[in-house]
């Protein structure tokens, strides 16, 4: 069964830019153009996520994410929003969205966004091993193995390798990196975050193997399990 | 006329004084003819006593005689004495006859009568009594000089209220005058402002009064109006001359797309051009946003405790792998206890400042971030061993869209410090720049809020 999507958004243009990329990745997308619809169809309809823009006719974004959260509803929600100050983030997410993005932004990191949403970090604490290919990450010991040769990582390197670990295949933006790692919203002009990946690769891929963590192109990195 | 505030003070000034002088000199004339009437009774009661002594012990003719002697005293010009035998006829003292109207032995009495010394007719406040063989002893003052007394004090109570009325004019028209062309330097200038002249201030006579504090403190206001009134024609004027060279870039790479004979692989290339000017513009414009959100020093209700040490430590740890391409060493030095402020927005100055301290490090040099814990605020300064800038350029090193790269190719945009000082100031604190010989420290000192006891 296909996934599926509310976005509820008054700029036209912005809705059918967002439509458009979530029915290319196959979700089945339903939209409004106010926060009442909005209200209407998040409460009545069985969704797997939300992408809410913080300004809205008739019913505000924040309003909106208070309502549906009152109505006992936990689907994952994405707030949008065209202020970029750092503190709009904060009141977003007290609301109860659980993830905020600034407008403009590009549809590879709405779509990131959203998949990490949906798809929780798997919840692998129990067995105490995260593993991809070849490498296995021992988090008692705190130690990483590639192919049985022992890595050496900073305490850094270790938390973003955990944190591809626990999303591999999945799209990861830079700005999630600089949040979900370093726990910072705000905006590097440099490419701070190539850096430490590319400290991360040298560590990682020794001569002759595939490279784990990919860069794609305008949207960030991906861990994948084969070359 | 009384719709003018001063005219309503001077009238209100004066009125107050003439009814207050009017109080007091009306209590004191009534205290003192009260005083003097109790004295002069009292005095005319004890000689009454005393004549009617001096007949017990020598009857009538030593009374007579004792009278005479009285009225010849020369002390007691304003004495009445009369007494007469059982049918009113005089026997001694300085009034003619018994006046009908007096009753022996009834009180008091107010009358006009002839005195036989002066031949003059004199208003007399008298008693009298009646002795067992019907003589009559009547005892008095002449009231005449007490009535003169009387005039006096009313004549002067008069010039005292024009006095006090005069004075009372005098003082508070100096008065308002003073506290109205003070009011009116303050209107003055203020008008002077709103027509246009921003740099006027309001004169300070250094006399330290509440005039003066007052005249500082609007002066200190105008200054930072003035100072944001100017910040923002540069901005809107560096805005506009700013973004001109983008959106012309904009506009080229757009044209090429369009193009009917542009190849795909042009194409491609405009459109990724075109992208990268839009997000440069982009975060111009956040950049402007932040700015003017930290200018607007917003209610402190995004502040929290932030442990400015893990701030540090964080950034420095961020930056360091950049730094290290280049054998630049970036770390840390000193501690600071935790500060009540705006932790994204922090972490923002930091990382602003790291970058442009590693764009303008030499290779193989190093970058120190020190921290300095006061009583009352905090020092974080970053030192770079790079060229620094020329002095003339640092006062306005602050200011939005300066910067020492005039063709404007590089990557900064000009709001990295401006953004920072706003930072510092919605912290209650400031940026100072300083060219080390050689290298470049940048100070940002921000207050502590209430975090430290």
């Amino acid at each position: 069964m296909s996934r599926r999507i509310l976005v509820v958004e008054d700029d036209l243009e912005t809705l059918d830019f967002i439509t458009k990329g979530f029915e290319a990745q196959g979700y089945v997308v339903e939209t409004a153009t106010n926060g009442r619809d909005g209200l209407y169809l998040a409460t009545n309809g069985a969704l797997d996520a939300l992408v809410l823009d913080r300004m809205l006719p008739e019913l505000d974004g924040l309003s909106l994410v208070q309502s549906v959260r009152a109505a006992g509803i936990n689907t994952p929600i994405l707030m949008l929003t065209a202020m970029s100050a750092v503190d709009e983030r904060v009141r977003g997410l007290r609301a109860g969205a659980d993830d905020y993005l600034v407008k403009p932004f590009s549809f590879q990191e709405l779509d990131a966004r959203i998949e990490a949403l949906m798809r929780r970090p798997q919840d692998q604490s129990d067995n105490r091993m995260l593993s991809c290919a070849d490498l296995v990450m021992d988090l008692e010991r705190r130690s990483v193995t590639r192919a049985g040769r022992a890595l050496v990582l900073t305490p850094r390197e270790f938390q973003i390798l955990e944190y591809f670990l626990r999303r591999v295949n999945r799209v990861i933006t830079r700005t999630m990196l600089l949040e979900g790692i370093w726990d910072y919203s705000f905006d590097p002009h440099t490419n701070i975050i190539d850096v430490h990946i590319s400290k991360l690769r040298r560590e990682l891929d020794a001569p002759g193997e595939f490279q784990m963590i990919k860069t794609v192109r305008s949207a960030g990195y991906i861990m994948s399990d084969a070359d | 006329m009384l719709r003018n505030a001063r005219t309503r003070l001077i009238f209100a000034s004066i009125l107050l004084s003439s009814v207050v002088t009017v109080l007091v000199l009306s209590v004191v004339y009534v205290t003192t003819n009260v005083i003097i009437e109790q004295e002069t009774r009292s005095v005319v009661e004890a000689e009454i006593a005393g004549l009617a002594d001096d007949y017990e012990r020598l009857g009538l003719p030593g009374l007579a005689a004792a009278i005479d002697r009285r009225v010849l005293s020369s002390t007691k010009q304003d004495a009445i004495y009369l007494l007469t035998d059982h049918r009113g006829r005089s026997i001694s003292g300085n009034l003619g006859v018994w006046p009908s109207s007096i009753k022996p032995g009834g009180g008091w009495v107010e009358l006009e009568l002839v005195r036989t010394d002066s031949d003059e007719r004199v208003p007399i406040s008298a008693v009298s009594i009646s002795f067992e063989n019907n003589a009559r002893l009547l005892v008095g003052r002449d009231a005449s000089g007490r009535q003169k007394f009387d005039r006096i004090l009313v004549q002067s109570a008069g010039w005292a209220l024009i006095a006090a009325f005069v004075l009372s004019s005098i003082t508070s028209w100096l008065l308002t005058r003073l506290i109205f062309s003070r009011i009116s330097e303050i209107s003055d200038t203020a008008d002077t402002i709103v027509s246009g002249d921003f740099a006027r201030r309001i004169p300070v006579r250094g006399t330290g009064d509440e005039f003066d504090r007052l005249a500082i403190t609007l002066n200190d206001m105008l200054e930072r109006i003035e100072e944001l009134v100017k910040n923002l024609q540069l901005t809107t004027n560096s805005l506009a001359h700013d973004l001109r060279s983008p959106l012309t870039r904009l506009r080229t790479h757009l044209d090429t797309l369009v193009l009917d004979n542009a190849d795909q692989e042009q194409r491609d290339k405009a459109g990724k051009r075109a992208l990268e000017e839009v997000d440069h513009l982009l975060r111009v414009f956040a950049n402007l946003t932040e700015i003017a959100r930290a200018e607007a020093r917003l209610p402190k209700s995004d502040f929290d405790i932030v442990d400015v040490d893990a701030l540090v430590s964080d950034a420095v740890e961020l930056y360091a792998p950049i730094g290290d391409e280049r054998d630049i060493n970036v770390h840390a030095v000193g501690a600071a206890e935790p500060i009540e402020g705006h932790r994204a927005l922090l972490m923002q100055v930091l990382s602003n400042l790291l970058e442009n301290a590693l764009r303008h490090s030499p290779n193989n040099s190093e970058i120190v971030v020190k921290l300095y814990d006061h009583p009352e605020s905090l020092e974080l300064v970053i030192s770079d061993k790079g060229p620094g800038m020329p002095n003339a350029f640092i006062q306005n090193a602050t200011r939005p869209f300066q910067t020492l790269d005039v063709s404007r190719s590089n990557p900064g945009s000009g709001l990295g410090l401006a953004l920072v000082a706003a930072v510092a100031r919605m912290h209650d604190g400031d940026v100072q720049l300083k060219n080390a010989n050689p290298g470049f420290d940048v100070t940002v000192s921000l207050a502590r809020g209430h975090t430290k006891k």
